[in-house]
């Protein structure tokens, strides 16, 4: 039963970290992939307040949460003066940056021994030690995040975005600053993607650098784009199949060498084939054109 | 200091050599390559193999690994690339697709040949020294090929017909196709001669310090970086910029440590954005140009 409630909990984390990104991605149209890095961050940041300093965990969360959307907001400022391809290539620059700090800062970071203990989140004083109680909390902050972004893309903030991704010109020439645009809806995903950062060091109790690398960056961005950006069910059906996927190699008895290069090819086989035959991704709505 | 400049200019040869095929296909056919990073890997492991597995002498070799990165870049631009250019595929949809193609190829090459580092040959490489410096057999070729390479491409882009349509497509392909131009043919062309020249800085690479897989999506970032820091548009820029970030890098290892080398590259490209956002050599564009 313990392995159904780790499956569901990693759905979970997923499907939030994909809906934060569908808010660049799918809604701003901006191809970002350095979302592991803000993940990552989030990780690191609320892990070291509640281990070094003792702060409560949802102070933890809430400053892990403000500052990485400051970090990202602080990224966005040059990566947004380049378009289309140089601008994936800004946001992989900083996600490659990211990981070397994580990895090389030994002092802060501990480097690649990674940080273990990281303690269970204590919500009103109730210990989440338990896995269903765990999937609660997972499954609650993933409303919670959801209904923030729901209610910024409902908003005049939301429309006028989608209007910036289809035609930033026509945009601009309504009087909207597109570039003050771009840069809150990359905080703003930047932080909601903090609190699946967050969980998932809470969770699992130990985080390393290797957690937060560009794999997971194009893995967040296959669960997007396998799934279907520009709405909300695309993300939550993309980290369905791509959290399972694995699960199911796992009962074919493929051994564990090859399963996980196994595993990145059919990413990699899935890539290619919806940009082919379905840009818009299983259930999405944006089709990057 | 004369021998870390020496060394990043070496080193800066063959980011030039990849960035130069980078961006051949990226100003004349606007695929942002990224799947240029399997064809990088994959010459270096068919040199490997044909030189340390089957035993051919270094030419032999060198030949077989070149053609098998021509043919295999060939294949991608048929197979994948072509197709959505038919339909005017945007260029989000393009790169997606390359990232596909390149995990796909990587993760197929670390199940052919593991993951562990090859390498190609034993013992220690003849030194030669040059004054106060000091250059390895193989750091030597890498400068000498690389300055080759950039000037005889030089003469293709400027005197060859070929050369010359090259650019004219880059300009205008559309012009250039009613001009009588055969882009398709021209296409097929560009994407041999950018995987040849991806090979040939791998394999310069893997005679000198080995191999694994995974060590082509950094290389083609950093020839994207390359690309742009030199100015997009103009098909010899790469090699600049290539050779001023081998420098740097060179000098910030000297100062640090290597671990930051890539977080270099990309703080590079962060300075250039702010300061210099069209490149060294890039012109300024309108902005409904701008990519």
């Amino acid at each position: 039963m313990n392995y159904v409630y780790h499956i569901l909990i990693m759905i979970c984390l997923y499907a939030t970290l994909a809906q934060s990104l569908n808010l660049v991605v799918g809604y701003g149209g901006m191809l970002s992939l350095c979302h592991a890095a803000f993940y990552g961050l989030g990780a690191y940041i609320a892990s070291l307040l509640m281990m070094q300093a003792h702060w409560p965990f949802f102070l933890s969360l809430a400053t892990a949460v403000v500052v990485v959307g400051v970090l990202a907001w602080l990224v966005s400022i040059p990566a947004i003066r380049l378009h289309g391809d140089f601008f994936v290539l800004a946001t992989l620059g900083f996600q490659v940056i990211v990981f070397a700090v994580l990895y090389n800062w030994v002092d802060v970071t501990r480097g690649p021994y990674g940080i273990p203990g990281v303690p269970r989140p204590s919500v009103f004083g109730i210990s989440v030690t338990s896995q269903p109680a765990f999937l609660v909390l997972a499954i609650v902050a993933a409303l919670v995040c959801c209904g923030v972004l729901w209610l910024l893309l409902s908003s005049p903030y939301g429309r006028t975005l989608q209007a910036v991704r289809e035609d930033e010109i026509a945009a601009a020439s309504l009087g909207k600053n597109v570039n003050a645009y771009k840069r809150s809806a990359f905080a703003w995903a930047g932080a909601i993607a903090a609190v699946p950062g967050v969980l998932f060091a809470t969770y699992s109790s130990y985080i390393d650098p290797t957690s937060f690398g560009l794999e997971e960056s194009i893995f967040v961005l296959c669960v997007l784009i396998i799934g279907g950006a520009g709405n909300f069910r695309g993300p939550v059906i993309g980290a369905i199949v791509l959290v399972l996927l694995p699960e199911v190699l796992r009962f074919l008895h493929i051994p564990d060498s090859i399963a996980a290069n196994l595993r990145q090819i059919l990413y990699g086989l899935a890539l290619v084939l919806m940009m082919r035959l379905r840009p818009q991704g299983i259930a999405g709505k944006y089709a990057f054109d | 200091m004369i021998q870390f400049l020496a060394n990043g200019f070496c080193k800066g040869a063959v980011i030039a050599l990849v960035a130069l095929g980078f961006g051949l296909i990226y100003t004349t056919t606007r695929v942002f390559h990224i799947a240029h990073a399997a064809i990088y890997v994959l010459g270096a492991y068919a040199l490997y193999a044909a030189l340390v597995l089957l035993k051919l002498p270094l030419p032999a070799a060198v030949g077989f690994g070149l053609l098998v990165a021509v043919i295999a870049g060939m294949l991608v631009d048929w197979t994948v690339y072509q197709p959505l250019a038919k339909r005017s595929a945007s260029a989000a949809v393009v790169l997606i697709s390359s990232l596909g193609v390149q995990i796909v190829f990587e993760n197929l090459i670390a199940l052919g040949f593991g993951n562990q580092t090859q390498i190609l040959r034993a013992g220690i490489e003849k030194t030669f020294s040059f004054g106060s410096i000091i250059l390895t057999q193989v750091q030597i070729a890498q400068a000498v090929v690389g300055i080759l390479i950039t000037g005889a491409f030089f003469l293709f882009l400027k005197h060859s017909r070929t050369g010359q349509l090259c650019r004219a497509i880059s300009d205008d392909e559309i012009l250039a196709s009613v001009l009588g131009a055969r882009v398709k043919r021209i296409r097929i062309l560009v994407f041999a001669l950018g995987s040849a020249f991806a090979a040939i800085g791998s394999m310069l690479v893997a005679l000198d310090i080995g191999i694994d897989p995974h060590i082509g999506f950094s290389a083609v970032l950093t020839a994207a970086v390359a690309c742009i820091i030199g100015g997009l548009r103009n098909f010899l820029a790469p090699a600049a910029g290539g050779v001023l970030l081998g420098l740097t890098q060179s000098l910030i290892v000297w100062r640090t440590s290597s671990k930051w080398e890539e977080s270099v590259t990309f703080g590079i490209l962060i300075l250039f954005l702010l300061f210099r956002r069209q490149g060294l050599f890039g012109g300024v564009r309108r902005a409904d140009e701008r990519a």
